[in-house]
């Protein structure tokens, strides 16, 4: 085909689009549904990925003691701990109940110190002795954990590796229900598209035949249609990327508390912003294309003739 | 006008056509058109005139026989070389067939955008074309806007920019006033003269006894009757 061809079919695609403006709003809000479900799940399977790599970053296991331990025993216990394989005792540290008292106060504020003192008596704290534990290598968790447990005069532990646990076992359900979702609407996308091809394509039945009267190949006939599926993929896409920006920032800004308690950093948009378009225009470009081809190779096999076709 | 010097355009040779439905279109149909001719093809309904066109422009595949058109041999033409086949030739449809969007001069390219042709051809085949039919001025008309012969008028020019060997004219004066079919049909002779062969499928008898020209009467798809003159 010569390029003037080209340039001239590629102009009809882009009229066609605006002369059906209805269905291809419509064919664009369906694909943009499907491509923002799309691509929130992948917003939240990154962020999920950036907490879980700060637990295990820090490896911690919270270690708490009995209660009538001695002095010298609380030092033992923590000895043992710091000696175990897998901890690394650098790191170990030994927080007595009244530092861990302390601790709850600066993050409460002061004043909480005289309902402490009035309930439990001044100087008192039912917060229990503990050792904040250190893990080398996350993989030996489950031997440590048991290890940890047999030692003599530990009461209980707390480790964020169950935070993680339950975060994985959330993104997983996200990522399962989200493909399926996705397989769901780009069909529903694929439809849509080909229904606006087919009206387009009833529209210009009388080009159509006139296209072949005068010799038009198939692939003449075939190339508007085809750039008009795929400038709508495009469209989706990039207008997407721009809706899925603005409510990936509200959502930031309103999940702040809950972000600053887990204390880690959101990811950047930008970090996950190329992958998301190339996404989006790999899918929105095989609907388009997908879409607009099967719809007028049927139509041209089954009609598309001179004096028959009107 | 056909002479045996002369060179074939189209030639059927012992040709059968049943649809289907067991409708048997044509029967044994034998004919030669000579490149230069002006033929009316006449006939009642359902004689078979459609079906005969429809096979010169391989819209429909002949049974058994041998069309030749233009040097194609239609019994094993190939899908890719029916567009290189109806580029050899223009057709003029009963109803028009115009693009009511597009305006005169856009309606008259539009087969020039098919075989790629630059945007100054474009301009000069298309003035020189619808010059030829009387609506230079008429360029920038919406179709809805011409009365029916001046939109017949356009169908031709469009036929004609793509200088086409020959003109298949479907029954080209069937909606249009009966002054106007003669002004058609005057037009067709015009680009006869110039050398394009013409093949017009008619049933207004007396316009065919008006213009001197060889008729081809099909009648339960057999051709009972071929004579120059506008003799049948």
């Amino acid at each position: 085909m010569k390029a003037r061809s080209v340039r001239y079919l590629i102009g009809e695609g882009l009229k066609n689009i605006w002369l059906n403006r209805m269905m291809s709003i419509a064919s664009v809000g369906v694909l943009m549904a499907s491509m923002l479900l799309m691509g929130l799940a992948i917003a939240f399977s990154e962020n999920v990925d950036r907490i879980m790599s700060t637990i295990e970053s820090q490896n911690v296991v919270m270690i708490y003691l009995d209660d009538d331990l001695s002095d010298e025993q609380v030092q033992s216990v923590y000895e043992q701990i710091r000696s175990l394989d897998n901890i690394n005792p650098d790191e170990t540290i030994y927080i007595s109940s009244s530092q861990a008292l302390e601790g709850v106060l600066e993050t409460m504020g002061p004043e909480y110190e005289q309902y402490f003192d009035a309930y439990f008596g001044e100087g008192n704290t039912i917060l229990p002795e503990t050792v904040r534990a250190s893990m080398i290598d996350l993989e030996q968790y489950d031997q440590t954990i048991s290890a940890i447990e047999n030692v003599d005069g530990v009461d209980s532990y707390d480790s964020s590796r169950d935070l993680a646990v339950i975060l994985t076992t959330v993104r997983s359900a996200i990522n399962t229900a989200g493909i399926w979702m996705i397989v769901l609407l780009s069909l529903i996308s694929l439809v849509i598209i080909a229904n606006t091809v087919r009206i387009t394509m009833f529209n210009r039945k009388l080009e159509i035949s006139i296209m072949k009267a005068v010799g038009a190949t198939n692939g003449f006939i075939r190339f508007p249609f085809m750039v008009e599926g795929i400038t709508l993929g495009i469209i989706a896409s990039l207008l997407t990327v721009g809706v899925e920006y603005l409510l990936y920032k509200v959502a930031i800004r309103a999940l702040e508390p809950i972000i600053s308690i887990l204390s880690f950093n959101p990811v950047p948009f930008s970090n996950f912003m190329w992958i998301i378009l190339l996404i989006f225009l790999a899918l929105g470009i095989i609907a388009g294309l997908i879409a607009s081809v099967i719809t007028i190779s049927k139509y041209l096999r089954r009609e598309g003739s001179e004096f028959s076709a009107l | 006008m056909s002479s045996g010097a002369s060179q074939p355009l189209i030639e059927f040779k012992g040709v059968y056509k049943t649809y289907d439905n067991g409708t048997k279109a044509l029967s044994d149909v034998n004919l030669r058109i000579d490149k230069g001719e002006f033929v009316f093809i006449v006939g009642p309904s359902g004689s078979g005139k459609s079906t005969f066109i429809k096979l010169i422009i391989h819209e429909e595949k002949l049974d058994a026989g041998e069309i030749l058109v233009n040097g194609f041999k239609m019994s094993s033409l190939r899908k890719k070389e029916v567009p290189l086949l109806r580029r050899t030739m223009g057709i003029v449809f009963q109803d028009f067939r115009l693009i009511p969007t597009m305006n005169v001069f856009e309606n008259v390219a539009f087969p020039m955008h098919v075989v790629g042709a630059s945007k100054r051809e474009i301009r000069k085949r298309v003035s020189y074309a619808l010059n030829l039919v009387g609506l230079g001025r008429k360029a920038r008309s919406l179709p809805r806007e011409l009365s029916g012969g001046e939109q017949q008028r356009v169908g031709l020019a469009r036929a004609l920019v793509n200088k086409p060997s020959m003109i298949i004219a479907d029954e080209p004066t069937g909606n249009v006033d009966p002054n106007m079919s003669y002004e058609i049909v005057d037009l067709l002779t015009e680009i006869n003269r110039r050398g394009t062969t013409i093949l017009m499928v008619t049933h207004e008898h007396q316009l065919v006894r008006d213009f001197d020209r060889r008729v081809v009467m099909i009648e339960t798809g057999h051709i009972v009757a071929d004579n120059a003159g506008g003799v049948f």
